[in-house]
């Protein structure tokens, strides 16, 4: 079922109270003096002792915001956002609520309930107006109320649109080749740093290929390329990369990073989504095509209300929206209202970081701690979001309380399909097994329903049980039927979002709380990120399109910056800005900031085309650089900030995984149909189905095909530090850990590798040691040294000695000695580095 | 030339772990420049050095094993007072609890019939009568216990141990989940999250004998795969000598020689066959009802007796909505001795002391019935217990109300909880954060007080 308006509705309804500033003070004529004594006597000594140790600008730490210590604090409230006195008005006033400890998540003092005489004393005193002497203003404790100057957040370096500015003057001549390398060079000048040498050819292939592509160059590539020394040599090789069809499947990989995708639910209940993997294949084909990048942000955002040229240009760019339907999301939960908030959450959340770069998330519950980021901000957010209808799809069952149904992309839209055609009479059993299992499902409810009390009781758990279980199988065959038309063609269903009928605006709820709605606000865009007194607000529809537009837009400061800066992570090793998905006030500061502008500038001129980012930075020398250690150069600069040479760089765990599966011969580049989570169907079987599928026969696709259902990742992946697949995530972890030994010494998967390796090495012509010298070509693209000939040399004489002695038949020992030869390239070092 | 690069490299590690990471090595410990694992001084001398977690799943009545509710029981079968218990409106059945309980040890803790091992060990455990968790739900409730949070992706207490403080061993994993539940957040519940994906909880599985993932070599003898590992250290060596300093191949030469020691200790450490008679029976071991849970015990103590800083050990079901009297009795028949054997034999080896032995689940059951023979959920009171590693032995913390709904007296929310147990290793809940999307992260998520009270 959709979550209906109602529900949607029941957050907006109830009892929005405005907040009112201290600007309501009372009269400030002179009290009373009576009244006087009465808040001497019996108010000012409770405040002083029940209440100052957390709420005063003397506390340690000011307790939600709320400062009681001055008639200006006490009347202001705290980020609860409600008055903490409204003079006559008990009702209005949060801290007499928070007083009779009726409400169990506002029971002040904490401790102890205050005595009735006490408590009677406070509703006198608020009821005859609440007269306060103290005068003084509220000093800016820690957590007092935040008033964000939007004016100097604007001055935020990264809220300034970028300007192209020319390139320094260097000193140092003939070293820089491109504009960006002048802009690195002044950097090294500047500190003391000299560029170390290039980096010879075989390295400068390897790297550029496994960037390109995430796989090795091959052997032949490597000897062309060496061989040829005309001037444009390297731009050839990389444009031969560029336009490779592994080009798509290497760099859509570093967006679902960022897009946190996945092809279940995460959270509590593991519930496969699968439909999810058509979004990893628009990413794949949207970088092959190298799509303009800020179309490719708003078919994410808006991709259904954008125009299309046909029926599947239609479906591809409703599948895009696919981005805002794949985060992980709690489907347990009873509370559809909070189910949505939290979803609506963390669309918030990824679009922000993964766009933006920044972390509007944090303004949920309150004003964004760091960046001046309101909370209307991101309730006029959510209000776009909450106007929108996120399908997910997934059935009910006994832990799904939260389902929607997918978006049919119709056949006309000629969309690829997971499973194959079936029969019609096929079509015919399913729908019959279907009915089936509803009558079954329907007499249960009824057979109980038409109980007696006692009976029903006496039946208990078990009739309830019953129930669950054959509406469960009811919606597991249901699952099933949906797939298919009724001349058993499969449907092409899309997770991915729409607009709702009528669009909504949302309350702000007080600490993030959706029983606590306030103020509502209109639907809009973020305040700090528009020129002053630029309309924030919506022309049409949810707003979808207009923050699609907002975004994707040249006068957006942050979003060509923060792609730009994600490709130079990714071909540099650090980022300019080395937090990639904050730019926020917390994130770090950009090392190269006009290079950074320079670059995004550049971006957009071009079209936002990502390949010509991507050529442009692979053809400086920074790029090309040697990642030789320099001594002098270590001692100023350890990090490396200012490239004066290239980062040595661990292989993704899909490279290393693909160039296991390269060398030995065993890779399948075929591209896979769909994704094995779309036929393991519905439910837990279908976890159970799949663990199955993907455990009895190891997949040779590419890794970005693997299924990647969250908190089970493949072991291949997650032991080479894949991310968290619920997070957004723009620069992963590199670990060396002896799992990752274990695995590539003891693994079935990563032995059968090294037997393919050798079984590929063995049916070469040659010598022993040619053919061993090939296999190092195949794993490391370079010939061995002399020392490690030796080493070579020393293995070889003496490994089948040791096979033997231990027992391995003769006629094997060998084929073992090869296997154990190629699974130690494989374990080693220089594999599953990039120099 | 590679001990003055890494000595170097030490020096120059900006974290400031690089002189303990260098004085671990210096004792003859491996150790990967920089990890993250490296032995960090605590905020505060700790009292517990290492932590048992017997995480009891389901949510077990804390109203039939420590909660002694004598006006429950007079009062079985008639109302609860109106507006008491659940939302207020509902009518419930109060249900006093059909085992008798009786006190034990110097400091006359109550503890049901059920438990007589357990009750053995009363002046040892300090028992938290006052638990309170936020939402009365499994997968909610797991998370919370172990994360902190129930919403978000967090990473699991082990893990921020593991960053915090580091390992003892590093010829083992510093944090181990044996057999955890894939069920209600499943690995989110041992997992890194943002932290260091190395703070995360190795799985073993509950069948003890088969072990850590990959950690066997099914097709070398030791001989061969040292050899071959030789040659693998010539060619990463190779790359060394062109770099004067490169901690990360370091790194992956280090842990190449951890896999391969690992390799051998850890089959040791999960070998129980090598522990005494005595020691197996002392868990139950070999007795159909407890020798599941009493190998999982058992090889926890062996874990921790090596330096392993975290261990998890999972039992369930305790979800007993109905069938009770039955459930209950064969869940405790198979938990109780080997916990209390655990207690007996880290007392005995002097372990008890600085080891933290914690037992609970998400949340209690209600004083109530639940049909003829079951109770619900509850999360407003319940019991844990903690044992050894700087607690106060045979206290009785918190009271919940007479009829063992609601904590009344010293309530420990799970923020309260987590914020204790680090205190008692060392580590000041407020000052172990990590800084995540813009923000400082922490266990106890802007809440939490540490408990002095239950201190030794």
């Amino acid at each position: 079922m959709k979550p209906t308006a109602p529900v949607l509705a029941a957050i907006f309804i109830a009892t929005a109270r405005l907040v009112h500033g201290a600007a309501e003070a009372a009269s400030q004529a002179a009290i009373a003096p009576d009244q006087l004594a009465f808040f001497e006597k019996n108010i000012r000594p409770v405040l002083v002792q029940q209440c100052y140790k957390c709420h005063s600008a003397e506390a340690s730490k000011v307790k939600g915001g709320l400062t009681l210590d001055t008639k200006h604090g006490l009347r202001l409230g705290g980020e609860s956002g409600q008055p903490g006195v409204t003079p006559g008005k008990l009702a209005e006033s949060s801290i007499w609520e928070a007083i009779l400890w009726e409400d169990d998540d506002k029971k002040m003092p904490p401790k102890q309930k205050l005595p009735a005489e006490v408590i009677a004393n406070f509703k006198k005193w608020i009821e005859m107006g609440a007269p306060d002497p103290r005068e003084t203003k509220v000093a800016a404790a820690g957590g007092g109320k935040r008033v964000i100057d939007m004016d100097q957040g604007r001055k935020h370096w990264a809220f300034q649109k970028p300007v192209k500015k020319a390139p320094p003057e260097v000193k140092t001549e003939g070293w820089a080749r491109t504009d960006i390398d002048r802009f690195i060079l002044a950097g090294m000048e500047a500190n003391g740093l000299h560029p170390v040498k290039d980096a010879d050819r075989p390295t400068l292939i390897r790297r550029i290929a496994f960037d390109l592509t995430g796989l090795p160059p091959t052997p032949d590539d490597v000897k062309a390329f060496v061989a040829d020394q005309s001037p444009d040599a390297v731009k050839r090789v990389i444009d031969m990369y560029l336009d490779s069809d592994r080009y798509g499947e290497k760099w859509a990989r570093h967006w679902l990073d960022v897009a946190r995708y996945a092809e279940s639910s995460g959270k509590e209940v593991n519930v496969l989504y699968p439909e999810a993997w058509r979004y990893r294949d628009y990413v794949i084909e949207s970088f092959e095509k190298d799509k303009p990048y800020d179309l490719f942000l708003k078919e994410q955002i808006a991709g259904d209300l954008l125009q299309f040229d046909d029926k599947r240009d239609q479906a591809q760019k409703i599948v895009a929206t696919g981005f805002l339907a794949i985060g992980a999301k709690g489907h347990n939960n009873r509370d559809k209202r909070q189910f949505i908030m939290d979803m609506v959450d963390e669309q918030i959340d990824a679009m922000s970081q993964s766009m933006l770069g920044l972390t509007l998330a944090c303004a949920r519950c309150h004003d964004h701690k760091f960046d001046p980021v309101a909370q209307r901000d991101y309730y006029a957010l959510a209000g776009i979001f909450l106007s929108s209808d996120t399908l997910f799809g997934t059935y009910k069952g006994v832990q799904n309380n939260n389902t929607s149904t997918l978006i049919d992309l119709g056949r006309e839209a000629a969309q690829p399909a997971a499973l194959a055609k079936i029969s019609s009479a096929e079509f015919a059993a399913l729908k019959r097994k279907y009915e089936e299992a509803d009558k079954a499902a329907r007499e249960a409810e009824s057979e109980v329903r038409s109980m007696r009390t006692k009976e029903r009781d006496k039946a208990g758990v078990s009739a309830f049980l019953r129930i669950r279980g054959t509406l469960d199988r009811a919606e597991t065959v249901r699952a099933d039927l949906d797939q298919f038309y009724e001349d058993g063609t499969p449907r092409a269903l899309a997770m991915g979002v729409l607009d709702r009928d009528r669009p909504i605006d949302s309350p702000i709820l007080v600490r993030g709380d959706i029983k606590q709605p306030a103020e509502v606000v209109p639907r809009g865009l973020v305040e700090v990120l528009c020129a002053k007194g630029e309309p924030l607000n919506i022309s049409r529809g949810s707003g979808r399109l207009d923050l699609a537009y907002w975004i994707a837009s040249k006068d957006n400061p942050l979003t060509a910056r923060v792609m730009a800066n994600r490709v130079w992570l990714k071909l540099m090793g650090s980022g300019i800005v080395p937090t990639p998905d904050n730019f926020g006030f917390m994130g770090q500061k950009p090392t190269h900031p006009e290079l950074l502008d320079h670059l995004a500038v550049t971006f957009m001129e071009n079209g936002w085309s990502v390949k010509k980012l991507i050529r442009s930075i692979m053809m400086s020398r920074a790029y090309q650089s040697g990642s030789a250690h320099d001594a002098a150069n270590y001692a100023v600069d350890p990090d490396n900030k200012f490239h004066w040479r290239m980062n040595q760089r661990r292989l993704d765990a899909e490279a290393i995984r693909d160039a296991m599966l390269a060398v030995s011969g065993a890779l399948n580049l075929y591209p896979v149909d769909g994704s094995p989570v779309a036929r393991a169907g519905e439910g837990r079987e279908g976890l159970t189905a799949l663990y199955r599928e993907v455990s009895s026969k190891p997949l040779t696709c590419r890794s970005i095909f693997l299924p990647i259902v969250r908190d089970q990742i493949p072991e291949f992946l997650s032991v080479f530090d894949f991310p968290d697949a619920s997070l957004v995530n723009g620069d992963r972890d590199t670990t060396n850990v002896s799992s990752q030994s274990l695995f590539l010494m003891n693994n079935s998967q990563a032995q059968g590798a090294a037997d393919a390796f050798a079984a590929r090495i063995a049916k070469m012509e040659g010598a022993p040691l040619d053919k061993l010298k090939a296999a190092y070509m195949l794993a490391f693209s370079r010939n061995p040294t002399d020392a490690e000939l030796t080493a070579i040399r020393n293995f070889w004489n003496k490994f089948p000695d040791q096979a033997a002695q231990s027992g391995t038949p003769k006629d094997k020992v060998q084929y073992a000695a090869l296997s154990a030869f190629c699974q130690s390239l494989m374990a080693s070092a220089e594999f599953r580095y990039l120099n | 030339m590679r001990s003055i690069s890494r000595r170097e490299a030490l020096q120059t590690t900006a974290n400031g772990f690089g002189w303990l990471a260098f004085c671990a090595l210096a004792r003859g410990r491996t150790l990967a420049v920089g990890s993250p694992l490296a032995v960090k001084p605590a905020h505060f001398p700790p009292r517990a050095r290492r932590v048992i977690f017997l995480c009891m799943a389901g949510g077990p009545s804390h109203v039939d094993l420590f909660d002694h509710k004598p006006r429950l029981h007079a009062d079985t079968g008639r109302e609860a007072p109106p507006g008491t218990m659940g939302n207020g409106t509902g009518r419930f059945v109060l249900n006093g609890s059909p085992w008798k309980f009786a006190r034990h040890g110097d400091g006359g803790m109550w503890m049901s019939e059920l438990l007589p091992g357990i009750a053995r060990h009363a002046d040892d455990i300090c028992l938290i009568n006052s638990m309170q968790t936020d939402q009365p739900a499994h997968p909610q409730a797991v998370l919370q216990l172990h994360t902190g949070v129930t919403q978000f992706v967090r990473p699991s207490m082990g893990a921020w141990l593991q960053y915090g403080i580091g390992t003892e061993n590093e010829n083992l994993p510093g944090f181990i989940s044996i057999a955890p539940s894939a069920q209600n957040g499943g690995a989110r519940n041992y997992s890194s999250a943002f932290l260091p994906a190395i703070c995360q909880g190795t799985v073993i599985s509950g069948d003890t004998d088969a072990g850590m993932a990959d950690i066997r070599n099914a097709r070398r003898t030791r001989d061969e795969q040292r050899a071959q590992l030789d040659f693998i250290q010539r060619l990463n060596a190779s790359r060394l000598r062109k770099d004067v300093v490169n901690p990360e191949i370091e790194g992956v030469i280090e842990s190449a020689e951890l896999a391969f020691k690992m390799q051998r200790e850890a089959p040791l450490v999960m070998d129980l066959a090598r522990e005494s008679e005595a020691t197996r029976r002392l868990y139950g071991i070999g007795e159909k009802v407890t020798d599941s849970f009493g190998r999982q015990c058992l090889l926890a103590r062996k874990l921790v007796e090596t330096g392993v800083r975290f261990v998890q050990l999972t039992h369930g079901d305790w979800d007993h909505h109905r069938q009770l009297a039955a459930g209950l009795t064969k869940n405790c028949a198979s938990m109780d001795r080997p916990v209390a054997g655990l207690l007996a034999d880290l007392k005995g080896r002097g372990l008890l002391e600085d080891t933290l032995v914690i037992w609970g689940g998400e949340f209690g059951r209600t004083p109530h019935s639940q049909g003829n023979d079951g109770r619900d959920h509850n999360g407003r009171g319940f019991t844990m217990w903690m044992a050894g590693g700087g607690v106060k032995g045979g206290l009785t913390y918190g009271r919940t109300d007479d009829y063992g709904y609601a904590a009344v007296e010293s309530p420990m929310h799970i923020h309260d909880w987590h914020a204790t147990v680090l205190y008692l290793l060392g580590i000041d809940h407020e000052r172990l954060v990590f800084h995540h999307a813009g923000r400082d992260f922490r266990l106890t998520d802007g809440h939490g007080s540490v408990a002095k009270s239950v201190l030794a």
